[in-house]
């Protein structure tokens, strides 16, 4: 090696240094004006300080859009209460000193935590093609994940591949919801760095967590502008709080026949436990909602959780009333290494909630209800 | 064997482990048992997006009777490859933020790394300079603003949030969002008693859901994995209050007619059809029960301030959402329009539900119906052809639509209606649980119901005399040996025999636990493939129909017009369906469980293995 060429390799070495230095100032200057925590701004790698601008620049595309709504509806409201005579609401007038909007950011922070109290869950804002734009902070608890590690990524490469192809067919936005704003309600399974005991681990040794997304989408029509999902999501709770009088328990076969359904069940549907015992919960529901049934039992088998929205049982000899269920799969016996044997069968635990009264009660829509009636 | 970027997953019994560095690891071979029972089954997934991709999955999944899981790691990944693919993510990255910033967008070169990053510094600082108040020194510094959050969260939620107190029903807090959803503007609500706003039949029921736990002292919880009882009955205390008790319920709550109109979001609510003038809507209410302290409230809370209590008053936090009868569904949507009813029928024919609006339209109450046969209601010229298809949807998956047929309805007369039926099977055992139809009335006008049968459709002769006057119709596979009267309803039952004898005869012996995943059995021979669109009207292939044709001149192609786009799709959401192509290529049961063992074993919390029959319930 001739020493003309050493010298042009240190040339280009010290180019090369000189270059990574004014990258990293660079990539500094852009962290620095992102709304972090200075702890986690040292920490930022540079993949990452890029995701979190692109996150950040994104959601100010999708609130733009929101601004003009929202304005509206405040000056909707203080046109009201002018009218009214009611003045309770600061309002948008413009004049507004540092104090009110203080105090409006501190209301609107309590009501946000009242809500995600509420959905015992967290924010997502997801972009068609699933990179996860947004997520409230609060999605550490739920996912042991913090905001910063997650925003940017894509949501595939934190969901169950058995999962996927449903999640993108709701990532899909068709024409008529640019009208419409079409709902969404689907269940996913997502990873979870927390531990049993509720402590974080590590990423690597993940376990699966059932999600629960409802939500909408947004359509953009600016091409500048992003066209989105906005979803909350809340991980199915795998123990429930019972309010005595309008839940009831239940297990089922994995063929949704009830095997078990606990007493409280005859004051709110009218049967007896033993009366329901291998009857077929698609014998006892309504018939629109027969898919909606069909949707959790399928959640069901494939995720292991699942909610079914609302949906009406038929009561006792006529009518009927609107409940929720919540269910999961339970497995009787894991067989594993040290006990081997074949799988037990497993079954299928419900929580109900009875959300209405009885509807109609005089209607009889099912031969069950006109059976009953005669042997009474 | 060493392989390229490829990761694989060690599937321990709780923990899905993920390797992503490249070590090198002496592999294990794949082992796949060639047993009858067992079956090695491994799907690749890759997801591959622009750009590199961080995760690959494979999963193997193994069933054999000793339940093993192989571990496996084996590749070798050169670290050019890891180079290569952290800089096509750089790139990636940094190609998308070029396209989200205005000033690089109509570069029409590419631009190099550095530039963009410095176009986005000074496209942030921009966005900062406009932006509502951003990492104030007192607040949290975070990405949204709360204002902004509050947003989204109730446009995601499309609810209220409200806040009431539970000894008077004051409400205490509402969100801005009941606006859209009631049209009374916040003002007006704060400090009304909620009661005001409920419809009188639910204010008993919102009274319980409002009391205090004094009430009810046995809450419970349950652990849904476990079934088991995990923490004792709560003392009766009338201070406490079980925070996090969760309420859900329905109740009609007012809505105000005033014309400011916000958005059309209205048109959701459900109004009921009472005769006051006030209109309600069904809103769902969930949330829980929590001591909230007056302090925190700010403004709004002021009125609530009770002098006996402390500065807690115990109230119910909740979002309401308006809820729409019918539940929207992604798939498998059944819209029902106001000359549609839907009906149920077991295997046989025989109705088991019939909606209330089939009332109006057949004047049969439901428990009139209920029980007896659809063949006794349908004219007999169409008999014939709703016996084929009644054959049809047995054995099929998809949707069957019937040509427009002549109803009986209970004067006599005759309505013409036109249905879509579809077996309805249990998703885990594949068995039919009943046929589904969705009835859409054509026309009501029995006069302009078409020529033929006029004369019985007027009278009301019982079935007996008019298969005097006319020559029984021959319908392939019921037994009509001469002199014999067929009864309308047997035609069903005889349906239902037949299908029931050909499983029995062709089915394999199935043992109690089905596979979710076998294949329909019906390799029926029959002419289920073709889908009756490829029927011409009145006809079928290969019926006989002596005398009088069936074929009415009536307005069969504006039914079919409809009925078209429905064909050929599958009626049902089913396992393979929904998961995906992968499932489709198994062939047998034990991998079929395989696979949902695979999953299970993934899952989080399974915890102990609980024994099914040792579960107690206490009550």
């Amino acid at each position: 090696m001739t020493a003309d060429k050493e010298k042009r390799r240190a040339i280009s070495r010290e180019a090369a240094r000189r270059r990574r230095r004014v990258e990293s100032d660079v990539f500094g200057d852009l962290s620095r004006l992102l709304p972090l925590q200075p702890s986690v701004r040292a920490h930022l790698d540079k993949p990452s300080v890029i995701r979190l601008t692109l996150s950040y620049i994104r959601m100010h595309t999708v609130l733009k859009e929101n601004d003009g709504i929202n304005a509206g509806s405040r000056h909707m409201i203080t046109y009201q209460q002018a009218v009214e005579g009611g003045d309770e609401q600061s309002g948008c007038d413009g004049a507004q000193d540092e104090e009110e909007k203080d105090t409006e950011e501190f209301e609107a922070s309590q009501e946000t935590n009242m809500y995600l109290g509420i959905l015992e869950g967290f924010v997502m804002v997801l972009s068609t093609e699933g990179d996860m734009i947004f997520l409230s902070d609060n999605v550490s608890k739920y996912m042991g994940l913090t905001q910063t590690e997650l925003m940017g990524h894509n949501i595939f490469e934190y969901t169950h591949p058995c999962d996927h192809e449903e999640i993108r067919s709701n990532l899909r936005l068709t024409a008529e919801e640019v009208w419409y704003g079409e709902k969404r309600d689907f269940v996913m399974r997502i990873k979870s760095a927390l531990t049993h005991r509720g402590r974080t681990a590590n990423l690597k040794s993940a376990t699966w967590k059932v999600l629960h997304c409802q939500g909408r989408a947004k359509v953009c029509v600016d091409p500048s502008a992003v066209s989105c999902l906005l979803l909350t999501c809340r991980p199915l709770p795998l123990s429930h709080t019972l309010l005595s009088r309008y839940t009831f328990t239940s297990q089922h076969s994995m063929d949704m026949r009830f095997t078990y359904c606990d007493q409280r069940v005859t004051s709110l549907l009218g049967y007896r436990p033993e009366e329901l015992l291998g009857r077929s919960i698609y014998d006892l529901c309504h018939a629109l909602d027969t898919s909606c049934l069909n949707k959790n039992h399928l959640n069901l088998c494939l995720k292991n959780q699942s909610v079914s929205g609302q949906y009406r049982m038929l009561v006792k000899g006529g009518g009927y009333v609107w409940v929720e269920s919540h269910s999961a799969v339970i497995p009787s016996v894991r067989p594993s290494r040290s006990r081997p044997g074949i799988p037990q069968p497993l079954c299928i635990l419900s929580v109900t909630y009875v959300l209405s009264g009885v509807e109609q009660p005089s209607l009889q829509l099912s031969l069950d209800q006109t059976i009953h009636r005669y042997l009474n | 064997m060493f392989y390229d970027q490829v990761h694989f997953c060690c599937i321990s019994d709780d923990v899905l482990v993920e390797e992503e560095q490249s070590t090198s690891v002496s592999l294990p071979s794949l082992m796949t048992p060639p047993s009858a029972a067992g079956m090695s089954l491994s799907v690749e997934l890759t997801r591959k997006r622009k750009g590199s991709v961080d995760n690959q999955y494979v999963w193997d999944c193994l069933s054999d009777g000793e339940d093993q899981h192989v571990k496996v790691k084996c590749f070798r990944e050169p670290h050019s490859q890891i180079e290569k693919r952290r800089r096509d993510k750089m790139n990636n990255l940094i190609d998308k933020l070029s396209a989200m910033i205005p000033t690089c967008n109509p570069m029409s070169r590419k631009l190099d790394k550095l530039t963009v990053l410095r176009m986005a510094v000074q496209h942030l600082k921009s966005l900062k300079g406009s932006a509502s108040s951003f990492s104030e020194a007192n607040y949290k510094p975070s990405f949204l603003p709360d204002e902004e959050l509050k947003h989204l969260v109730l446009k995601a939620a499309d609810g209220f949030l409200f806040v009431v107190g539970c000894d008077r029903g004051k409400i205490v807090f509402v969100s801005e969002s009941v606006t859209k959803i009631l049209n009374y503007s916040r003002a007006e609500l704060i400090g009304q008693s909620l009661f005001d706003y409920i419809h009188p039949k639910d204010m008993g029921k919102v009274k319980e859901q409002l009391s205090a736990s004094e009430l009810y002292p046995r809450e419970r919880l349950i652990d849904a994995k476990t079934g088991l009882q995990v923490q004792a009955d709560l003392p009766i205390g009338a201070a406490r209050l079980c925070s996090g008790a969760r309420r859900s319920f329905f109740c009609r709550m007012k809505y105000n007619k005033i014309s400011i109109k916000v958005e059309e979001k209205e048109s959701q609510g459900n109004v009921s059809k009472k005769k006051e003038s006030q209109k309600y809507c069904t809103v769902h209410c969930t949330g829980y029960m929590r001591s909230w302290p007056t302090s925190q409230l700010g403004a709004e809370g002021e009125g609530e301030v009770d002098k006996q209590e402390s500065s807690h008053f115990s109230c119910l936090v909740a979002v309401g959402r308006v809820h729409n009868h019918s539940s929207p569904q992604v798939n498998g949507e059944v819209r029902v329009k106001p000359t549609e009813f839907i009906t149920r029928y077991a295997m046989d024919g025989k109705f088991t539900f019939v909606d209330q609006r089939a009332t109006t339209i057949l004047g049969y109450l439901p428990q009139e119906l209920l029980g007896t046969s659809c063949y006794e209601y349908f004219h007999q010229d169409d008999l014939p052809h709703l016996a084929d298809r009644h054959r049809k949807v047995l054995r099929s998956k998809e949707k069957i639509e019937t040509n427009c047929y002549k109803f009986k309805t209970k004067y006599g007369s005759f309505v013409t209606l036109q249905s879509q039926w579809f077996s309805f099977v249990n998703p885990w055992t594949k068995e039919l649980e009943y046929i589904v139809s969705t009835n859409t009335v054509i026309s009501y006008d029995p006069s302009r119901a078409g020529r033929s049968g006029n004369k019985s459709e007027q009278s009301s002769n019982p079935k007996a005399s008019e298969d005097c006057k006319k020559s029984p119709p021959i319908i392939p596979g019921i037994s009509s040996t001469p002199g014999t009267m067929i009864y309308a309803g047997s035609i069903g039952t005889q349906i239902a025999n037949e299908l029931l004898d050909f499983n029995r005869t062709n089915s394999s012996p199935s043992s109690g636990n089905v596979s979710p995943f076998s294949l329909p059995q019906d390799k029926s021979p029959q002419i289920h493939n073709q889908i009756s669109n490829s029927v011409p009207n009145g006809e079928t292939s290969d019926m006989e129909i002596p005398g009088k044709s069936s074929s009415e001149s009536e307005p069969q192609g504006a039914a079919f017009s409809g009925g078209e786009t429905l064909m050929g799709e599958n009626s049902q959401l089913d396992l393979e369906s929904v998961v995906g192509p992968g499932l489709n290529s198994l062939s047998s049961d034990e991998a079929a469980m395989a696979v949902i063992w695979s999953l299970l074993e993934t899952d989080t919390n399974l915890g102990e293995a609980v024994d099914f029959e040792e579960m107690h319930w206490s009550l």
